[in-house]
């Protein structure tokens, strides 16, 4: 049983890898092999090599653009937890603005940056903060109200039974009930972060961001070095992915046991 | 039938509601600024965004601005160019949209057949999301100039993009979905000797298709998304998102044009994707859905 569940283990962390090193493997070997010009697709050993020629900026793109989608994600999240927790306590609230919130996330929300660099100057990180608070805000709102209002009648009424207060439903029922709704937000939230703090350089604003070097090196032709700042912000993106799973872990001790499905 | 025409227009009411809020909002903030000089009144202190005609226009000029020549000189009204590149833009989405629905179905699929495929690369979908392959747009252009073998066009490469950010939810998804319909159903079809292929159009499909309605209303989202991001950072000019960064470089002379083109980008979205959301009617099955959605 014990071994079975182990080699369960090994197997969920070994094949994507050896699926992702086959990957890289023919990656190279079809850029050599055919002699696929680096516009196209730089090989993987050239862009590793670019990662090492270029660390210094790509380094720094990472603690500029990096900085700015933590904490758009930090902040838009906190603020949307807030608001969730007031909608589902109030309903007339949640009426008013769950429509926003599902009409918003279908909209652009990046076109609002060169909004936001007139209103807050494009020299001010702020902008592009702003710009990655309200994506974050959106998504984790709806699914974090959902998770609070739909949950089990009976449960609440046990409560109700008990007398208990309404901010003992909310903390005891709604949200426990709440959490994985969060988590799945977040994780969807903390890919659309690096994605639009990224964007939002592209309208101009800091220098020495990720954004910013990716162009550059697009514009001189230097395809390795703009795909290793690429590179840089897949390594924002994981690492944000690897820190909400980490969250879930801890904040969900119930859930760790069914991690083998 | 009745009810439900009553129904849905309750439901309009509180989204009407809220567009008005946000509209009261934005025009009372900048008439406080306007009135107390940029001060909160009674306690004091700068507001965090200045009011003036250049950062907040009033929403009237805005509405009017629509109805104006886009330049002084030019026939076509701002209207007339944010329609024409929202229609450019929602054409390309759709290619997008399209593509990224088949190659997500596809690899939904695939995965469904192996236990195998499915550990080795659903890890490598999820992990391709935290890849800004927008941040690549700039790349991916310049391939339009030097592939010989194909014509590549450069709204291609926008399409690509949106094809990126939409075959994802359709994949993991369309996966959760095959995999729904409960054992003794496959069972059975076993057991009447059925094909994979019997056993997938007839049971496991339209499982997913509960799955497969959401999954599809956030690609369409994602694939207008990933568009007008596309044609931002490749510079593609004809669509709506080419015409919020042209608009947004003369803001400083003309700053309610640059609204007019954002608010146009808005509206194709939320279109977009609640025409794709409709097609939630049209589906087998879906009765039972429509009766469990809010």
């Amino acid at each position: 049983m014990t071994g079975s569940r182990f080699s369960d283990r090994a197997a969920t962390i070994l094949v994507p890898l050896v699926f992702g090193a086959v990957f890289l493997g023919v990656w190279e070997w079809l850029v050599r092999a055919f002699d696929i010009k680096q516009f196209l697709l730089p090989s993987p050993s050239s862009i590793y090599t670019a990662v090492g020629d270029n660390w210094g900026r790509i380094w720094n793109g990472v603690e500029v653009t990096g900085g700015n989608a933590v904490y758009g994600l930090v902040v838009g999240s906190i603020l949307a937890v807030f608001a969730s927790l007031i909608a589902s306590r109030w309903g007339w609230f949640s009426d008013i603005v769950t429509p926003i919130a599902s009409g918003m996330v279908a909209v652009p929300i990046v076109s609002l940056a060169p909004v936001f660099n007139i209103w807050f100057g494009s020299t001010d990180p702020f902008s592009r903060r702003l710009v990655v608070i309200v994506v974050v805000f959106f998504p984790v709102f709806f699914n974090v109200t959902k998770g609070l209002t739909q949950v089990d009648a009976v449960h609440v009424e046990l409560m109700r039974s008990q007398a208990a207060s309404q901010w003992s439903v909310i903390r005891r029922v709604r949200i426990p009930n709440a959490l994985p709704f969060l988590m799945s937000a977040l994780r969807l939230a903390s890919s659309l972060a690096i994605i639009s703090a990224i964007v939002a350089e592209y309208f101009g604003g800091t220098q020495g961001s990720l954004g910013q070097l990716i162009t550059q090196s697009a514009g001189l032709s230097r395809y390795d070095t703009a795909w290793a700042a690429v590179l840089g912000a897949s390594a924002v993106g994981i690492a944000m992915f690897v820190a909400v799973a980490a969250l879930e872990w801890v904040a969900m001790p119930w859930r760790r046991q069914s991690t083998g499905h | 039938m009745n009810r439900r025409i009553i129904d849905g227009a309750l439901r309009i009411v509180p989204a009407a509601v809220a567009i008005v809020g946000l509209c009261g909002l934005y025009e009372g903030y900048r008439r406080m600024g306007i009135a107390t000089d940029d001060q909160w009144p009674v306690i004091g202190g700068d507001l965090p965004v200045k009011t003036n005609a250049i950062t907040m226009p009033a929403l009237s000029d805005i509405v009017a601005r629509f109805f104006e020549p886009q330049q002084r000189r030019s026939g076509t009204t701002v209207l007339e160019a944010v329609l024409q590149g929202s229609w450019y833009t929602l054409r390309i989405s759709l290619a997008g949209f399209v593509m990224g629905a088949l190659i997500g179905m596809a690899l939904a699929i695939v995965m469904l057949r192996s236990k195998l495929l499915e550990k080795g690369i659903l890890p490598w979908i999820i992990v391709s999301q935290t890849i800004p392959l927008l941040a690549l747009a700039p790349v991916i252009v310049t391939w339009g100039n030097r592939i010989e073998l194909v014509d590549w066009q450069p709204w291609m490469s926008v399409s690509l993009i949106a094809t990126y950010l939409t075959f994802f939810p359709v994949a993991v998804n369309g996966l959760r979905g095959l995999q729904s319909p409960p054992n003794h159903s496959i069972e059975l079809m076993d057991s009447y000797a059925a094909t994979r292929r019997q056993t997938l159009l007839k049971v496991r499909l339209p499982g997913a298709v509960p799955f497969l309605v959401p999954a599809l209303k956030l690609a369409a989202a994602a694939s207008i998304i990933g568009s007008i991001v596309g044609e931002i950072s490749i510079g593609l000019s004809g669509g709506v998102g080419r015409l919020i960064l042209a608009y947004a470089q003369q803001a400083q002379t003309d700053p309610p044009k640059m609204y007019c083109a954002i608010i146009g980008a808005g509206l194709l979205g939320l279109l977009f994707t609640s025409a794709v959301g409709s097609l939630e009617r049209l589906m087998p099955g879906s009765r039972h859905r429509s009766e469990m959605s809010l």
